[in-house]
């Protein structure tokens, strides 16, 4: 297959992934759900188990109401709603790693309301890369791999467990090197499809997903880098449960040249240590990779991190796109527009979607909006 | 006098039987404390902004003066003066959906507005996570803001018992606070008086328990809307002398009301529990609704939160670690459920009113589960009214009062078939 079937396939499932979802159990597979990049997914993957990501769906609620208020994100309510609906039924479990107030509670709603074999909890301090946290963040690591180890009733011995680590951080290079190849080779891949080769990862084992990665840049290596004449952009938030947003500025003539978003560049930051034990060296990625703004960090701000990255990058302008009712990405927005526009002069956008009143048509004339200010036209 | 003064005397009279007196000297408590605080900026005197549930002891040992945003945010709330606050935020970029008291607070610390002209500007910064994660967000603005250090105290949530690896996080970072405030106040940490500290702290904050539990009485001396008042001393100041004076008083005042059998209600034939934050820009209004249905709110799971649980160590950081991370908040579903059942069999209650507030997730995600729970352990029904405990403009004042006029009725008619 070439890069572009690879990738549209890609991009096919991130349209709607729970098809391709429902299919991994009768393929053997046992999927475990997990909801933030913090979920140590080395440690379900050492298991035997598959940790797939959910990332909401574009849907209208129907059983989530009962549970959820309006004013909590769409990605808690839709995937509730689609777990309540028994549409995730082919899930073994889920896990919940702390980072926000609505996740923290999510996972006794979702507990006390489904019934799935496992159900998994990882308790994250927020003051990461301080010294302080790392004993308990070990400790939590820890903890989770003694709470999988239960529910299969056997060990999970280190030997896998570092083996996990080894295909987790092939993977990380792979995507770092594909991130890479969208800005060394313009027009080979442009910033859709990379995300889409990125994004497909979270519904297939690793090893698969590195074979993919493996091939597009195989592809992508061989083809001529050409020029393009579209607007750089870089895109900064949470997650995209679908690819609307980096289809409209594809073809509204704009290009996504890095991105700020824990299904992109955050994801993949930062490598598991292999020269030390497994379980630290896990505490430690978690505890030292690029900031969630659900977390705090001193060692590098956040602020400092997005300003370098654009500059690194060459956007012309930021699309801030966010959850409705995120607190911890809102709180961040005005600090962080400021500085780009006062430091970088780098105007911004913050678009918010909520997925059960998803509307492509607004998106569009605001993207088309701030892209013609930036083009000054 | 004609039947009709004499009716009017004999209410009024009433009325002065019931009111409680205590709220003067609290009043008179908390204005010193604002104008001592006020005077306090400027001067060599270390002010630091703390929440809610962060431990306050350390700053009063070292005698740096505690403000709390979110106290302020309940008066400004009260006065009807958080929504402009609110809106100076706003239009600084920050979204309508955050809490309403970090939006208020920001709005009060660029303009200096709300009824006390603002808070005194802070020297430093204290956060703690106990009660949500919002807080540590709002506090990074803050420094920002005014430029100054922020000691954040991150109590990781709890589900089931408090384990002892976050017990230890907890206590190494009391550590990390004592030497904080050390560098910052330039005093060396005195054991002997931390102890006394919060020696205080613990006794008032079991003062505040015997209060609120005096309400288990019928009828019951005081609502929760007095409580909501009453509790500014115990969040604010708790660790002082002053504090545990005004508790003993009040402590008193409610155990002479419960012998001579005085009610705050003329007529008690409803107890309810309530849930949340107070709606504080609409005490008066639902004071006076519930009073007419001679409902009681005689008890609540945010004015109980300042009632610590005494551990058992010989450390004190450590003690004060441990209350501080297992809050009320900071635990999981059916934790919550426990201390809701326990308040409801305790007070005798015959339903809850539960305030889902559209500002605090921590406190209201998870209330549809809860009410649920509440009723099956305990067969009493439960309410859930929308509002937001400071913004006003989400708050529908007929919807809302006219739900809880037919819960009431409700009550009334079970009470019938039952
Ligand atoms: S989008 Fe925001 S509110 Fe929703 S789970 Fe993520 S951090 Fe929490
Ligand atoms: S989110 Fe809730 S607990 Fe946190 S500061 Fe706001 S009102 Fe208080």
């Amino acid at each position: 297959m070439d890069m572009r079937t690879v990738a549209g396939e890609c991009l096919e499932m991130w349209r709607n992934p729970y098809p391709h979802l429902a299919r991994l159990r009768d393929e053997g597979e046992r999927p475990v759900a997990f909801f933030c990049s913090y979920t140590p997914e080395e440690i379900l993957h050492a298991a035997g188990l598959t940790p797939v990501r959910l990332m909401g769906a574009v849907r209208t609620i129907t059983h989530a109401d009962a549970h959820l208020q309006a004013y909590c994100c769409s990605l808690a309510r839709t995937d509730l709603d689609m777990a309540l609906a028994g549409e995730l039924d082919f899930l073994e479990g889920a896990v919940f790693a702390q980072t926000c107030d609505t996740m923290m509670r999510l996972s006794d709603i979702w507990r006390r309301n489904t019934s799935f074999p496992f159900h998994g909890d990882l308790v994250l301090p927020i003051r990461m890369g301080e010294e302080i946290s790392l004993p308990f963040l070990v400790e939590e690591v820890r903890r989770f791999r003694k709470q999988v180890e239960d529910y299969l009733g056997q060990r999970i011995w280190d030997d896998a467990l570092e083996e996990s680590i080894h295909v987790y951080n092939r993977n990380r290079r792979l995507a770092d090197r594909l991130y890479r190849m969208r800005r060394e080779k313009p027009g080979v891949l442009d910033g859709l499809m990379a995300t889409a080769c990125l994004v497909a990862g979270f519904w297939m084992r690793r090893e698969k997903h590195n074979e993919l990665l493996h091939q597009i840049m195989e592809d992508a290596e061989a083809g001529e880098a050409g020029d393009t004449e579209r607007l750089p952009l870089l895109v900064s938030g949470s997650v995209c449960a679908t690819p609307d947003l980096y289809e409209l500025l594809a073809e509204l003539d704009a290009e996504v040249v890095d991105d700020d978003l824990c299904c992109g560049h955050r994801y993949f930051d930062a490598y598991v240590d292999e020269s030390i034990s497994p379980e630290e060296a896990i505490a430690r990625r978690l505890w030292q990779r690029v900031n969630c703004p659900a977390k705090h960090q001193c060692l590098e701000d956040r602020a400092e991190r997005l300003l370098r990255q654009v500059g690194d990058s060459g956007a012309r302008g930021v699309v801030f796109f966010l959850q409705s009712f995120c607190e911890p990405h809102l709180f961040d927005i005005p600090y962080l527009r400021n500085r780009l526009q006062e430091e970088l002069g780098v105007p911004s956008l913050v678009l918010e979607s909520e997925l059960q009143s998803f509307s492509r048509g607004q998106l569009r004339t605001r993207l088309q909006a701030f892209l013609e200010t930036i083009r000054g036209v | 006098m004609s039947a009709e003064e004499h009716r009017e005397e004999r209410d009024k009279e009433d009325k002065e039987r019931r009111r409680i007196k205590s709220g003067a000297a609290m009043r008179d408590l908390m204005t010193k404390y604002y104008m001592e605080a006020k005077a306090a900026e400027g001067t060599d005197r270390h002010i630091a902004w703390i929440t809610s549930g962060g431990p306050v002891e350390p700053l009063i040992a070292f005698g740096v003066i505690p403000v709390y945003p979110e106290n302020h945010g309940a008066m400004c709330g009260a006065a009807h003066m958080n929504v402009e606050l609110c809106e100076v935020a706003e239009s600084r970029g920050f979204s309508r959906d955050l809490c309403s008291y970090a939006r208020g607070d920001i709005g009060s610390a660029i303009t200096r507005g709300g009824p006390i002209g603002g808070l005194p500007r802070p020297t430093f910064l204290v956060c703690c996570n106990n009660i949500c994660n919002t807080v540590f967000k709002w506090y990074e603005e803050l420094s920002r803001f005014f430029d100054v250090p922020l000691f954040i105290f991150d109590t990781p949530f709890v589900r089931g018992d408090l384990p002892s690896h976050h017990l230890d996080y907890a206590r190494r970072q009391m550590e990390e606070y004592i030497s904080f405030l050390e560098r910052i106040t330039g005093r060396e940490y005195d054991e002997a008086r931390f102890v006394e500290v919060a020696a205080k702290s613990l006794y008032a904050s079991g003062l505040w328990a015997e209060v609120l539990a005096c309400n288990q009485h019928r009828p019951a001396p005081m609502t929760c809307f007095d409580a909501f008042i009453l509790m500014a001393p115990i969040v604010t100041l708790r660790g002082t002398q002053e504090v545990v004076d005004f508790y003993q008083g009040l402590l008193k005042e409610m155990r002479e009301r419960v012998e001579q059998g005085i009610g705050i209600l003329p007529s008690e034939k409803y107890r309810l529990l309530w849930d949340n934050i107070p709606v504080w820009y609409e005490m008066r209004n639902l004071g006076r609704l519930f009073m007419e249905l001679e409902a009681c709110l005689v008890a609540d799971t945010y004015t109980s939160a300042w009632t610590f649980q005494e551990v058992e160590t010989e450390d004190p950081l450590e003690a004060m670690a441990a209350i501080y991370t297992e809050v009320y908040l900071n635990i999981n579903l059916e934790r919550m459920a426990d201390k809701i059942e326990s308040l409801a069999r305790r007070f005798e209650v015959d339903g809850m009113v539960m305030h889902s507030n559209r500002s605090c997730k921590p406190y209201s995600l998870g209330q549809y589960d809860l009410a649920k729970e509440f009723t099956r352990r305990t067969g009493k029904p439960a309410l859930i009214i929308e509002a937001d405990h400071t913004d006003s403009r989400w708050y529908n004042r007929a919807e809302v009062e006219g739900r809880i006029r037919d819960f009431v009725e409700n009550l009334l008619a079970e009470s019938v078939t039952a």
